[in-house]
C-alpha cells in the first residue's frame, strides 16, 4: 500500500508499529499527537479492509462501460444468413457488452430480466466474471429498431415509474393502516382499564 | 402493465403495520424489481453506526477492540442520516458536525457491587445539532437500558469517545437498518420454482402456510394442466426494523436508493454520446415534483423525510439542498 516508509514509523510514539498502523491503515482510526500517539483509537471493526470499494468507484472510473459486440462465432460460416441478429463479418449487430462497475446483482439481476420483456429485445443476460469483484457485465441485443443503449435507459425509465406507483401505493396504505391499528391498540388499552 | 398477464396497477396491501414491522403484499409488481427492493432494503440504506472509537481508559476486563467491536454494534437513532455527509465526501479531517455523530462512554464502578454499563448510557457530545434524536441509541426494552456493553467490578472504569459515522450495510453489517426481511411469493408452490424433498409423500410431509396460500389465490388445482407461461406477481414482505429507522421509512428509501441507482445508470448512459432524442421526463410521476434526474454527476433530489436532501451534485445548490444547519457544504464542493 505504501512504497516508500511510512512517515510514522518516525513519529514520536511509543510504539513505532501503532504509529504506522494508525497513519497508514485507512481503517484505522486517529490517533492523539499531543498525547505521545498513546490514546489510539479503534475502528469499531477491523475485520475486513476497504470493503467501501465493493460500492465506491475507483479514481477516474466510470459507472458503465460498453461497447459493440464484435466477437465472432467460430460457427460463423456455418450459421444462416439473412436473419439481422446472426454475426456478420464485422461482428453482431444491434448488440453491445455494458460492464457496471461497482454493481452487483440487485442491478443486474433488474436490468437483463425486466428487458427481456420488451419485443424488441432478442438477448439479454448478465454474468459476474468473478465474485470478489464487484462489476458485471450485460450483454443486450435487439432486433434493431432501437440501439441497446437506448433500451436500457428505456427500461430503466419504466422500472422508475412502477417504483414510484408502488411507493405512492405503500405509503397511502402504511398510513391507513397505522392509523387502523393505533386505533385498535387504544380501543384495547380503554377495554383493559375498564376492568 | 404489459408484463403483467392479469392486469391491474401495482399496489400494496398490509397485513400488520407498527413500530416494529410492516407486514405487506405487493400486487401485480415482477419478481426482478420485487427481488432488488429486498436486496436494497438489506444492504443499501445509510444508516448511523459507531465507526470510530478512542479510548481514553479502559481497565474493565474486556479488551479495547472487544468492546469497539461492540459499541459498532449498537443500534442507534437514524431518522435525519440524510442531512449527514459520508465521513469520506466530508473537506474536514477525520470527522466533524456534518459528517459524524461524537457520543461518549464514561463509567466507574465505585460501589461493591457489579455495575452494569448499557446502551442508555452513551451521551451525544455534540452540541447545536437540531434534530437530537440523531444518534441516540435506540432502547426498546421495557426497562429502558438498552443492551449491555460491559460489566466493571469495583475500581473498574470505561471511557471513550465513540465517533459515529453514516454508511450502509454493504460495508459493515452494523448500518443494516432492517433486522430481517421475510420475502416471499407463490406459498402453494404452484409456478413449482420448489423442488421439495421427500420421503414418501412431498404433499403430506411438508407443512403449509395455509393463511398464505388462501391471500394468494387458493392452493393449486391438480387436474389442471401446469401452466410454464406463469409469472409470480404477489410478493409477501416482512420487514422488521432494528429500530434506527421506522418500518416504512426502510421501504421508502429503499425504493428511493433503487430509483437514484437507476437514474445514476441513465444518466451515465445518457451523457456517453448519442441518444439525444430520449427525455427522461417520462419516469416522473407528479409526487416527483422536478426531481431532476442527473447528469453524468449524479445530482439527483429526494422528495419526502424532512428537507430535500441533495447529494452529488455540482453547484445546483439551488434545488434546495439545505438543512437545517444551514451551513452545511451540500452541492458546494467537492
Amino acid at each position: 500500500m505504501t512504497d516508500q516508509l511510512p512517515d510514522a514509523v518516525n513519529a514520536p510514539c511509543w510504539s513505532p508499529r501503532i504509529g504506522t498502523l494508525v497513519a497508514h491503515e485507512p481503517n484505522c482510526g486517529l490517533r492523539d499527537n499531543q498525547k505521545d500517539n498513546r490514546h489510539v483509537s479503534h475502528k469499531a471493526d477491523y475485520d475486513a479492509e476497504n470493503r467501501f470499494e465493493l460500492f465506491l468507484l475507483d479514481d477516474g472510473q466510470s459507472k458503465v462501460e460498453w461497447k459493440e459486440e464484435t466477437r465472432k462465432s467460430s460457427l460463423y460460416e456455418h450459421l444462416p444468413k439473412p436473419p439481422l441478429t446472426n454475426p456478420t463479418p464485422s461482428g453482431v449487430p444491434n448488440t453491445a457488452v455494458f460492464t457496471f462497475n461497482k454493481e452487483d446483482h440487485t442491478l443486474g439481476n433488474l436490468l437483463s430480466q425486466r428487458l427481456l420483456k420488451y419485443d424488441y429485445i432478442v438477448f439479454s443476460a448478465y454474468k459476474v466474471p468473478h465474485p470478489l469483484f464487484a462489476t458485471f457485465d450485460l450483454r443486450v441485443s435487439t432486433d434493431g429498431s432501437i440501439t441497446p443503449k437506448d433500451a436500457i435507459i428505456k427500461c430503466c425509465r419504466d422500472i422508475v415509474g412502477d417504483l414510484e406507483m408502488l411507493k405512492s401505493s405503500f405509503q397511502t396504505e402504511w398510513l391507513g393502516k397505522k392509523i387502523v391499528s393505533e386505533g385498535e391498540a387504544e380501543r384495547m388499552a380503554r377495554e383493559q382499564n375498564n376492568f | 402493465m404489459d408484463y403483467d398477464p392479469e392486469g391491474g396497477a401495482i399496489n400494496v396491501r398490509f397485513l400488520q403495520a407498527d413500530n416494529q414491522r410492516a407486514n405487506f403484499i405487493v400486487q401485480n409488481f415482477n419478481l426482478e424489481t420485487a427481488n432488488s427492493l429486498r436486496r436494497v432494503m438489506l444492504a443499501e440504506i445509510p444508516t448511523l453506526a459507531i465507526d470510530v472509537v478512542e479510548v481514553l481508559d479502559n481497565t474493565s476486563v474486556l479488551a479495547d477492540e472487544f468492546v469497539c467491536h461492540r459499541l459498532g454494534l449498537i443500534p442507534l437513532i437514524s431518522k435525519g442520516v440524510e442531512d449527514l455527509l459520508y465521513s469520506r465526501e466530508c473537506d474536514c479531517d477525520g470527522y466533524c458536525d456534518n459528517c459524524a455523530v461524537v457520543l461518549t462512554l464514561n463509567a466507574k464502578c465505585t460501589g461493591s457491587e457489579i455495575m452494569k454499563v448499557y446502551a442508555r448510557d452513551l451521551v451525544i457530545e455534540s452540541g447545536q445539532r437540531s434534530s437530537d434524536e440523531l444518534g441516540r441509541p435506540v432502547i426498546t426494552d421495557s426497562e429502558g437500558t438498552g443492551s449491555c456493553i460491559v460489566k466493571l467490578r469495583r475500581g473498574q472504569a470505561i471511557h471513550m469517545r465513540c465517533i459515529a459515522k453514516k454508511g450502509i450495510a454493504k460495508e459493515h453489517a452494523k448500518w443494516a437498518p432492517s433486522a430481517a426481511i421475510g420475502f416471499e411469493y407463490d406459498p402453494a408452490n404452484k409456478l413449482h420454482h420448489l423442488d421439495y424433498w421427500y420421503e414418501e409423500n412431498a404433499d403430506e410431509e411438508w407443512p403449509k402456510d395455509q393463511e398464505r396460500i388462501n391471500l394468494d389465490g387458493g392452493p393449486g388445482n391438480p387436474d389442471e394442466p401446469f401452466n410454464y407461461d406463469a409469472v409470480p406477481t404477489r410478493f409477501f414482505y416482512d420487514v422488521e426494523t432494528v429500530g434506527g429507522l421506522d418500518p416504512d421509512q426502510i421501504v421508502t428509501i429503499g425504493i428511493e436508493t433503487l430509483q437514484k441507482k437507476l437514474a445514476r445508470i441513465m444518466g451515465e448512459l445518457q451523457g456517453s454520446g448519442g441518444g439525444d432524442g430520449m427525455d427522461l421526463g417520462g419516469a416522473q410521476s407528479p409526487t416527483m415534483n422536478g426531481a431532476g434526474y442527473g447528469g453524468a454527476d449524479g445530482g439527483y433530489t429526494t422528495p419526502g423525510y424532512g428537507g430535500a436532501s441533495q447529494w452529488g451534485g455540482a453547484g445546483d445548490a439551488a434545488q434546495g439542498g439545505t438543512t437545517p444547519y444551514g451551513a452545511t457544504p451540500y452541492g458546494q464542493s467537492w
